[in-house]
C-alpha cells in the first residue's frame, strides 16, 4: 500500500507532449518560417532545383512548391498544416505554390514581434483579416488589368511568365505554344458565366504522354489521343486514313457469367459442343462489331486471339486493354460513343472524327496515334526528352502553365509580375494603416511589410543588392498608384514589368493572398499545442518526427 | 489503511476527494483559454500526426485521452452538453471544476459532503428559475436580429467570428430557417428545425469569405459516365437503394444446366435482368438516377442513351436528404405486391434542376428547386484542411444555437451577464437561508463568478475591478439601495453613458476588439443591446449539467482500482 497524499494524479496520458501559451505561438511561428526557408530559392526565373530522396528511394527533382512539400516528411503539426496551403493552392489555381507558402512563412514572422510586444492574437487576426480585405480591394482595384484572353498574344505573355521560372527556361517559346495551342483547343464556353470567359477540363481533357529519349523540341500537341498500344494482331493495318472507329468497354472473348454455374458434362459431344459454342459465342461478337464497318476498335478489356483472328480478316485494327480515362478521351477525340454490348452497335456509335491512325514507334516503344481530328474536344501533349526525371519536371511545369492559362480564360485579368502586384498592395495597406485604431495598427502594418517577401526573395535569389533593390522599389511605389515596377528575376534590378511582358494571373495572385492569409490566422490563434495524444504504448516521443505515416509517397513518380 | 483481499489498490476518504478534484481542475485549465471571443484555440495531434485545430470544449476533451476516471466525467459532461445544446461546452466544463474545487474545500473545512449536495442542487433550482423567469427575454418580441444576434454570439469565440461574424451569422440563419418543417404529434404541433438536415461540403480553395449557402442541396460525387449530360432540367429523380450491377446469384445459391446453349442464355439473362430494371425506371420518366450502390458500365449505357443522369456510390445519408427534399421515395427493391417487378411514377422526386458543377478540383451534382422541402447547402471554403475542420465545428454551434433559439424562444444577454445575475442571486438567497445548506449555496453563488473571471483573465482585462462592478451592478437591479451612489459609479465604469435600473440586468463584460485593442482596463455594457445573446435553454442546461457533474463527482468517497489481471493458464478449448 502506498500513500496517496503524495502521489502524483495522471489525468490525460502521460506520454502527450504539450506546449502551450507564448511558447507554442512562437514554436509554430518557427515551424512555419522553417518550411517557407526550405522552398524560397524555388521563387522566380532564377529558381533552383531540389533534389529528393524518397523514403522509398525514389528520386524526385523539382522545383516545385507542392511536388517539393508532398515529398518532405516534417514532424511539427504547424509544418504540416503549412504544407496543406500549397496543396489547396495547387487543386485551387494550380500554379504559385511557392509564393504562397514564401508569404504565409513571412506573415507569421511579421506576428512575431507582436505576440512578443503583448497584442493579444485575437487583435492580430482580426487585423490581418482586415488587411487580407482591403488587399483583395486594391488588388482589384489597382493591379488588375483586364485583357481580351482570346488574343493570342495575352496568353502568350502570361504563360511565358509562368514558364520563365521552371526547368524549360530554354525552350519557353516551344512550351508556350504547346500550352496555347492544348488550351485552345478544349476549351468550351462555360456555362452560366460571361460570354469571354472559357472552361478548359484540364483533368480531364488534355493528357500529357511522356516518352523518354528524343530531346524536348520533339514534343507536340496532338489533335487527337495517343496510346501506348501496339495492334493485336501483326496483320493488321498499322496506318488508316479517316478510320471508323468503334470503342467498346466490354470483352471479345468468352467470359464466364456473375451468377455461379456448373456444367456437368456426362459425354464427349456435350464437351465438344461446349467448347463450339464457346467458339460460337465469340465468332458472334465480332460479326457484330464487324456489322458496323470499323477500321478500328479499342476496347478496355480483353480480346482473345480468336476474336483477333477474326478482326484480322475483316482488316480490322483492334487494340485492348487500353485504359479507361484514354477511351473517354477517344471518344472525346473521334465523335465515338463507348459500347458496352456489342450487339447493340449501332452507326451512330462509330467516330469518324479522326484523320489518321498510325502506329508509330517512339524509342523502344509502339504506339498508336488517333490523330488529325476535325473536332477535338480532347488532346494528347506528347512529350519527349532525356531521361525521366527531367520528363516528370516539365510535365509539373506545364501543369502550372495549363493552370495559369486556364485562370486567364475564366477570369480574364492580369497582375504585373516580379513583385510589382505585391509592392503595389503594400503601398496601400500602409496608406490605410493609418486609419486604424487601436493595437490593431501594428499587425496590420505588418502584413503590408510581409508582402515584400516576394520582391525581396525574387532579388535574393538573383544575388542582387536586396537592400538597394528593396528601397528603390519602396520610394517608386510610394511615388504613383500602381507603377508596374518590380525586380527583373533574371538580372535582379528593378525593371517596368510591363515593358518586360512579365504578368501574373489575376486569380492565382488573390488565391496566394487569401490562403496565405488565412492560415497564418489560423497558426496564430492556437495557444496550445498537445501531441502524440493518442500514444498508447511508452516509445518515447522522440522518434515522433519518424513516426508519421508518409504512405504514398511516391505519388509523384507514379503519375501518369 | 485497509488492505482488501482482492488484488487491487483502494483510495478512500478526503484522498479520493482530492485526487478526483485535482484531476477535473487540471482539465478544465486545458480548456480554459479557449473561453469567450478572446480565447485561442488548441492544436491536438494525434499519434500518427493527425492534427485537428480546435476552439470547441468538447472536440478538445475528446480528443485528450483523458485516463482518470473522475476527469472522464467532465469529458461526458462536455459531450452532453455538445448533444442537448451543441455550444457552451467550455463552460459547462469551467463550471464543474469551480464547483468541485469549492466544495472541496467545503468538505476540509468540516462540512459533510451530502450538505454540500443539497445546497448545490437548491442553488441550482434557484438559478434556473431566476434565469427562465426574470432574465430571459422572450424571442418573439426580437425577431430575426435576435437570431442572428444569436449565432453570432457563438461563433465569437471560433474562427469564424470577428470580421466574418456577420456573414456566417446571416448564414446560419438562413440554413435553419430552410429546414423550418411543420411537427404534428402528441405534444401538440410547432415546428422543428433539423439541423441534420443541412449538408455542409467542404472544398478547400478561395477564402473563408466565399462561403455560401447554396440552394438545392449539393452532393460530393459525379456523374457516372462522362457520356452523360451535365445538367438536367425538370428533373424526375429516382432514389435506389439498389444495386444496378449486373445481377447475380445469391451467394451459395448454384445453377445446374443439362444442355451448354443453357450457359449462354444465363449470361444474357444477367445482363438482361439489369437492363430491364433501368429501363423500367427510365420508363417512369426519370431523368436522373441515385443510386447508393454500383451502377453497371453497361447499364450506364442505356441511362447516357436516354439523356439521363446517374450517379452511383451516393452515401446514403445524402441519398435519404435528397429523397426527402425532392419528394421522392428511396427504393429499396423492384419487387410489387403481385411479386413481379415494378416501378412507379410517384416514386419519383421532383427538382427543378440537377447540374454538375466544378469547384477547385472536385465535381459536385447541385439539385435546384426542389419540390418538397427547400433544401441548405452550406459550402465551405478555407486555406486548409484542418480550417475547414473547424470552420464545420463552428458553424455546427451556430446552428446549433439557432435551432435552441427558435425553439426555446428565449434569450439571455451573454458576456458574463448571467452568471453574474444569478451569482448575485443566489448569493442574496443564501443570506436569506437558515439552514446548513447556506454555505454550499453561497460558494455556488461564488462558483458562477468563474465565467466572468475567466473571460476578462482571457482578454488581458483586468479582472477583479470589473468583477467588482459587474456585480454591483447586478446587485443595484436587483435590490432596493442607494441608486443614486451606485448609478454614479457604473456610469463612470460605463463610458459616461447613462444608465437606466431595469438595463442593468443585461450588463455584462465588453469584449469587443475595439475594447481590447484599446488598451484600456476594460468595461462594462449593455450586453443585450450591443447584441451578445444566447438561448435562455443553453444557460440553464449548462448549470444544470455542471452540477450534476459535479454532485457525481463529490459523492464519491472511495475508489478502488483492481489490477489487471494477469492472463492465467490458458482454459483448455
Amino acid at each position: 500500500m502506498q500513500r496517496y497524499g503524495q502521489a502524483p494524479v495522471y489525468i490525460i496520458n502521460t506520454n502527450a507532449e504539450r506546449t502551450s501559451g507564448r511558447q507554442a505561438q512562437l514554436s509554430n511561428v518557427a515551424a512555419a518560417k522553417a518550411v517557407a526557408d526550405v522552398i524560397r530559392t524555388t521563387l522566380g526565373p532564377r529558381a533552383m532545383l531540389k533534389l529528393i530522396l524518397d523514403a522509398m528511394g525514389g528520386v524526385v527533382i523539382t522545383s516545385d512548391g507542392n511536388a517539393i512539400l508532398r515529398e518532405i516528411d516534417v514532424g511539427h503539426p504547424a509544418a504540416k498544416a503549412m504544407i496543406d496551403l500549397a496543396r489547396t493552392q495547387d487543386e485551387e489555381v494550380g500554379d504559385g505554390t511557392t509564393s504562397v507558402i514564401v508569404l504565409a512563412g513571412s506573415l507569421l514572422a511579421a506576428a512575431e514581434p507582436c505576440l512578443e510586444g503583448g497584442v493579444h492574437p485575437t487583435v492580430i487576426v482580426g487585423a490581418y483579416m482586415r488587411a487580407l480585405e482591403d488587399a483583395l480591394e486594391v488588388l482589384d482595384r489597382r493591379c488588375a488589368r483586364p485583357v481580351d484572353a482570346q488574343d493570342d498574344a495575352v496568353l502568350r505573355q502570361l504563360v511565358h511568365t509562368c514558364v520563365g521560372t521552371k526547368i524549360m527556361d530554354v525552350h519557353r517559346e516551344l512550351i508556350t505554344q504547346l500550352v496555347i495551342d492544348a488550351v485552345r483547343l478544349v476549351s468550351q464556353v462555360a456555362k452560366g458565366t460571361t460570354p469571354q470567359s472559357r472552361e478548359v477540363d484540364i483533368k480531364h481533357n488534355i493528357r500529357i504522354e511522356k516518352v523518354p529519349g528524343g530531346e524536348l523540341s520533339g514534343s507536340r500537341v496532338l489533335r487527337g489521343v495517343l496510346l501506348n498500344k501496339d495492334v493485336l494482331h501483326p496483320q493488321m493495318r498499322r496506318r488508316i486514313e479517316q478510320p471508323r472507329v468503334v470503342l467498346l468497354d466490354c470483352p471479345l472473348e468468352y467470359k464466364k457469367g456473375e451468377s455461379q454455374a456448373s456444367v456437368e458434362v456426362t459425354n464427349e459431344q456435350d464437351w465438344d459442343q461446349l467448347l463450339r459454342l464457346e467458339e460460337e459465342y465469340v465468332q458472334q461478337l465480332c460479326n457484330q462489331v464487324i456489322a458496323v464497318k470499323p477500321d478500328v476498335v479499342i476496347t478496355e478489356k480483353g480480346v482473345s486471339d480468336l476474336a483477333a483472328h477474326f478482326l484480322a480478316k475483316a482488316n480490322i485494327t483492334a487494340l485492348r486493354r487500353v485504359r479507361r480515362t484514354d477511351n473517354q478521351r477517344v471518344a472525346l477525340a473521334t465523335g465515338a460513343r463507348i459500347v458496352s454490348r456489342p450487339e447493340e452497335l449501332q452507326a451512330a456509335d462509330v467516330g469518324t472524327g479522326a484523320g489518321l491512325y498510325e502506329v508509330r514507334k517512339l524509342g523502344d516503344e509502339y504506339f498508336s496515334f488517333l490523330e488529325e481530328c476535325r473536332e477535338p474536344r480532347a488532346c494528347t501533349i506528347l512529350l519527349r526528352g532525356g531521361s525521366k526525371d527531367v520528363l516528370n519536371e516539365v510535365e509539373r511545369n506545364l501543369h502550372d502553365a495549363l493552370a495559369v492559362a486556364r485562370n486567364v480564360l475564366r477570369d480574364p485579368r492580369l497582375v504585373a509580375g516580379g513583385g510589382a502586384a505585391e509592392m503595389t498592395l503594400r503601398q496601400g495597406l500602409l496608406e490605410r494603416a493609418g486609419a486604424i485604431e487601436g493595437a490593431a495598427q501594428l499587425p496590420y502594418r505588418a502584413v503590408a511589410q510581409a508582402l515584400e517577401v516576394i520582391p525581396r526573395t525574387l532579388a535574393e535569389n538573383c544575388g542582387a543588392s536586396v537592400i538597394r533593390v528593396m528601397t528603390r522599389l519602396r520610394a517608386l511605389h510610394a511615388q504613383s498608384s500602381d507603377p508596374p515596377m518590380g525586380v527583373d528575376g533574371i538580372t535582379g534590378e528593378v525593371a517596368n514589368m510591363a515593358e518586360l511582358g512579365v504578368f501574373e494571373s489575376y486569380a492565382v495572385k488573390a488565391q496566394s493572398i487569401k490562403t496565405a492569409i488565412e492560415s497564418a490566422c489560423m497558426l496564430l490563434r492556437i495557444d496550445d499545442v498537445l501531441s502524440g495524444v493518442r500514444k498508447k504504448d511508452g516509445a518515447g516521443g522522440a522518434q515522433e518526427s519518424g513516426g508519421f505515416d508518409r504512405s504514398g509517397e511516391d505519388a509523384g513518380n507514379e503519375v501518369g | 489503511m485497509t488492505s482488501l483481499s482482492i488484488d487491487g489498490t483502494r483510495t478512500s476518504g478526503s484522498d479520493v476527494r482530492a485526487q478526483n478534484v485535482t484531476a477535473c481542475l487540471a482539465l478544465a485549465n486545458v480548456v480554459r483559454s479557449s473561453l469567450g471571443p478572446v480565447g485561442l484555440d488548441k492544436m491536438l495531434v494525434t499519434e500518427i500526426g493527425d492534427v485537428t485545430v480546435t476552439n470547441d470544449g468538447a472536440t478538445i476533451l475528446n480528443l485528450l485521452e483523458v485516463t482518470h476516471p473522475a476527469a472522464k466525467v467532465l469529458v461526458d459532461l462536455a459531450r452532453q452538453q455538445d448533444e442537448e445544446v451543441g455550444d457552451g461546452t467550455t463552460t459547462v466544463v469551467l463550471l464543474a471544476a469551480e464547483l468541485l474545487r469549492r466544495g472541496n474545500d467545503l468538505v476540509k473545512t468540516g462540512v459533510h459532503p451530502t450538505s454540500i449536495i443539497a445546497g448545490y442542487k437548491m442553488a441550482m433550482k434557484e438559478a434556473c428559475k431566476y434565469i427562465r423567469d426574470d432574465l430571459s427575454v422572450p424571442v418573439e418580441r426580437l425577431g430575426r436580429d435576435c437570431l442572428r444576434n444569436a449565432a453570432r454570439t457563438a461563433l465569437s469565440s471560433k474562427v469564424l467570428g470577428g470580421e466574418m461574424a456577420d456573414a456566417f451569422s446571416n448564414m446560419a440563419v438562413d440554413a435553419v430557417l430552410a429546414t423550418k418543417s411543420k411537427r404534428e404529434n402528441a405534444f401538440g404541433s410547432g415546428y422543428t428545425y433539423p439541423i441534420k438536415s443541412i449538408n455542409v461540403l467542404k472544398c478547400h480553395g478561395k477564402s473563408m469569405r466565399e462561403s455560401a449557402l447554396l440552394s438545392g442541396y449539393g452532393i460530393n460525387a459525379t456523374r457516372a459516365s462522362r457520356a452523360m449530360p451535365e445538367h438536367v432540367s425538370n428533373a424526375k429523380i429516382a432514389c435506389m437503394d439498389v444495386d444496378l450491377r449486373r445481377a447475380k446469384l445469391q451467394m451459395g445459391v448454384q445453377m445446374l444446366v443439362n444442355n451448354p446453349n443453357e450457359l449462354n442464355r444465363m449470361q444474357e439473362r444477367e445482363l438482361d435482368i439489369t437492363r430491364d430494371r433501368v429501363q423500367m425506371v427510365l420508363k417512369a420518366g426519370a431523368n436522373v438516377i441515385l443510386t447508393t450502390k454500383g451502377i453497371d458500365d453497361m447499364a450506364l449505357k442505356y441511362i447516357s442513351d436516354a439523356g439521363a443522369l446517374a450517379i452511383r456510390r451516393v452515401p446514403k445519408a445524402d441519398l435519404k436528404r435528397v429523397a426527402k427534399a425532392t419528394g421522392a421515395t428511396v427504393v429499396v427493391s423492384f419487387a410489387d405486391l403481385s411479386g413481379e417487378e415494378s416501378f412507379d411514377a410517384g416514386l419519383l422526386g421532383q427538382a427543378a434542376e440537377v447540374t454538375e458543377e466544378h469547384i477547385a478540383d472536385t465535381a459536385y451534382t447541385f439539385i435546384r428547386g426542389c419540390k418538397a422541402v427547400k433544401a441548405a447547402t452550406v459550402l465551405l471554403r478555407g486555406p486548409s484542411e484542418y480550417m475547414l475542420d473547424e470552420m464545420e465545428r463552428s458553424l455546427h454551434d451556430a446552428l446549433s444555437i439557432v435551432k435552441r433559439t427558435l425553439e426555446s424562444n428565449a434569450v439571455v444577454s451573454g458576456g458574463g451577464a448571467v452568471e453574474t445575475g444569478v451569482s448575485v442571486f443566489v448569493e442574496n438567497f443564501a443570506t436569506a437561508l437558515g439552514s446548513r445548506e447556506q454555505l454550499a449555496v453561497a460558494e455556488f453563488a461564488e462558483a458562477l463568478l468563474v465565467i466572468p473571471k475567466t473571460l476578462a483573465v482571457n482578454a488581458a482585462l483586468d479582472a477583479t475591478e470589473l468583477l467588482a462592478s459587474l456585480r454591483t451592478a447586478h446587485y443595484v437591479s436587483q435590490e432596493c439601495v442607494d441608486e443614486a451612489s451606485a448609478l454614479a459609479l457604473l456610469e463612470r465604469l460605463g463610458g459616461g453613458a447613462a444608465v437606466r435600473r431595469e438595463d442593468l440586468r443585461h450588463y455584462g463584460l465588453d469584449l469587443s476588439t475595439v475594447s481590447i485593442s484599446g488598451g484600456s482596463r476594460g468595461r462594462l455594457r449593455n450586453n443585450f443591446a450591443a447584441g451578445v445573446l444566447e438561448p435562455a435553454v443553453s444557460k440553464i442546461k449548462s448549470i444544470q449539467l455542471a452540477t450534476e457533474a459535479a454532485i457525481t463527482i463529490l459523492r464519491i468517497d472511495d475508489s478502488i482500482k483492481i489490477t489487471e489481471a494477469t492472463m492465467p493458464e490458458e482454459p483448455e478449448s
